[in-house]
């Protein structure tokens, strides 16, 4: 079975990362894992890295 | 360099409380001078960044344009060199959140941050609901007619972060005044002596005095705390420590002051903001009472539309780049986010308020490192309350001219009065 999507947080403001709805708005589709987010992008809300958001429980 | 009217205009407290100056300003800036300098009498020069992808531009570089060097707001010379007489030299009354560079940034940041996610926020939410509750039945009992801001939106707010923060509801107003005195320093109905603000010594002197009021009010709490902590905000900043050592002194009591003021102010406007843009916009009420799924937009919309955080300074840590102009090590950078929140390059139709505007992409929270703080706990409190106010709420219109404050770093509406019906 595949494994369920999960959610990460940007350390500085709170933004999840959902991978179930992906960030079409930065060209990242529904159901895209974390670990295949370009490690160059960013929170959309403030700009921290990608290296400094968090996993978050569901 | 930017002309001297359009330089005047952008620092002018009166002209943020008549609207349309200030706007018509800034469109002109964006257009010819999206990122020039501006030397209005009695300042230093400074950069106007105007454009909203400039503003990200800056924000995320925090090592680069720092927010501590030189002030934090606009600051003219007297009064800054006063207040690095009375400050041994720091161009800082307070030293909040907003006036740290790292490594101090991160580590007061890391303090409060877990405490200010909606994780941890969402155990507030039923309590929250209860205060809007009891705002709205007042409002359905005044018979129809209010003034949204005195009698509502600056009081809801208000009441929340104080029971966060641990402040006895019998001392709300004198919180609620101090805070107006601060941000409306420049307006004779809210500051402290009443009248118009003539020198930089009675500018100054109004404003230590506020702040020494607050710093006395907040002394006494952290001794209460530190001897009885609660589940509280004050428990947090009396008890806590940074690299092992309690927070200093000023740090301290500016962590105190800046939640019990920006805590609730930037929410009370946005509040009473978005609600005179529903009582001119009936079409946009309307759309909202058929379809409530768009509260969220609504709420963002608002936020855009008021800006209620209209400026911060940065300060260039090294020469660099931005916006294709050299900037040197050491200028002082104006970020105005009401300009950037009305790029056209941005957003469509900007000076159209759309309760269902998508995407939204504002910048009235700022961005990077120093995003704000309290914005999932502002966005709870104001979905909370539309989600509670809007199916109670059958009409509204203006009941006369809202008036906006004097000011130039925050501010909003300070009276709007409306005639309304509700269930």
């Amino acid at each position: 079975m595949a494994e369920a999507f999960r959610k990460w947080q940007c350390a500085t403001c709170g933004f999840i990362y959902d991978e179930a709805e992906g960030w079409p708005d930065d060209g990242i589709a529904p159901g895209t894992r974390w670990a295949d987010v370009p490690e160059d992008w960013v929170c959309p809300d403030c700009g921290t890295p990608k290296e400094d958001f968090d996993m978050v429980e569901i | 360099m930017i002309p001297q009217e359009i330089a005047k205009t952008i620092i002018d407290p009166k002209a943020y409380a008549d609207g349309k100056r200030v706007d018509d300003a800034f469109s002109y800036l964006r257009k010819e001078m999206p990122f020039a300098q501006a030397q209005p009498e009695g300042f230093d020069p400074f950069w106007v960044v105007t454009k909203h992808a400039d503003i990200l531009e800056v924000e995320r570089q925090n090592d680069l344009f720092h927010n501590g060097d030189r002030a934090t707001t606009l600051t003219p010379i007297d009064v800054d060199k006063k207040v690095r007489e009375l400050m041994g030299g720091s161009p800082h009354l307070v030293r909040s959140l907003v006036q740290m560079d790292n490594p101090d940034h991160f580590n007061y940041r890391r303090l409060t941050q877990s405490w200010f996610m909606p994780q941890n926020l969402r155990k507030l939410e039923a309590r929250i609901r209860e205060i809007a509750r009891g705002f709205i039945d007042r409002m359905a009992d005044m018979g129809g007619s209010c003034d949204f801001a005195r009698d509502v939106s600056f009081l809801y707010p208000l009441h929340v972060i104080m029971e966060v923060l641990g402040v006895p509801e019998s001392d709300e107003p004198r919180m609620l005044k101090l805070t107006q005195e601060l941000f409306g320093s420049a307006d004779p109905d809210l500051n402290r002596s009443g009248a118009e603000v003539k020198d930089a010594d009675a500018a100054l002197a109004q404003i230590g005095a506020t702040v020494g009021e607050f710093i006395e009010y907040f002394n006494a709490m952290t001794e209460d705390r530190r001897a009885n902590p609660r589940d509280d905000l004050a428990s947090v900043i009396a008890n806590g420590k940074i690299e092992d050592k309690p927070l200093g002194h000023l740090e301290a009591m500016s962590y105190y002051i800046i939640a019990a003021t920006a805590g609730h102010d930037t929410t009370s406007n946005t509040t009473a903001g978005g609600l005179w843009a529903l009582a001119e916009n009936p079409a946009e009420f309307r759309k909202l009472k058929e379809n409530p799924a768009l509260i969220p937009s609504y709420l963002e919309e608002s936020i855009r539309w008021v800006t209620p955080v209209k400026h911060f300074m940065r300060t260039a840590t090294a020469d660099a780049e931005v916006h294709g102009q050299r900037i040197a090590k050491g200028d002082w950078m104006m970020l105005s986010y009401p300009s950037g929140n009305r790029d056209e390059d941005v957003f469509a139709d900007p000076f159209v308020f759309k309760a269902d505007r998508s995407p939204n992409k504002h910048v009235a929270f700022g961005y990077g490192a120093h995003v704000c703080l309290g914005q999932h706990l502002g966005r709870m409190e104001m979905r909370i309350l539309w989600e509670e106010l809007l199916p109670r709420l059958q009409s509204v219109e203006l009941a006369g001219q809202p008036k906006r404050m004097d000011a130039n770093f925050v501010c909003g509406p300070k009276s709007v009065p409306i005639s309304y019906r509700m269930n």
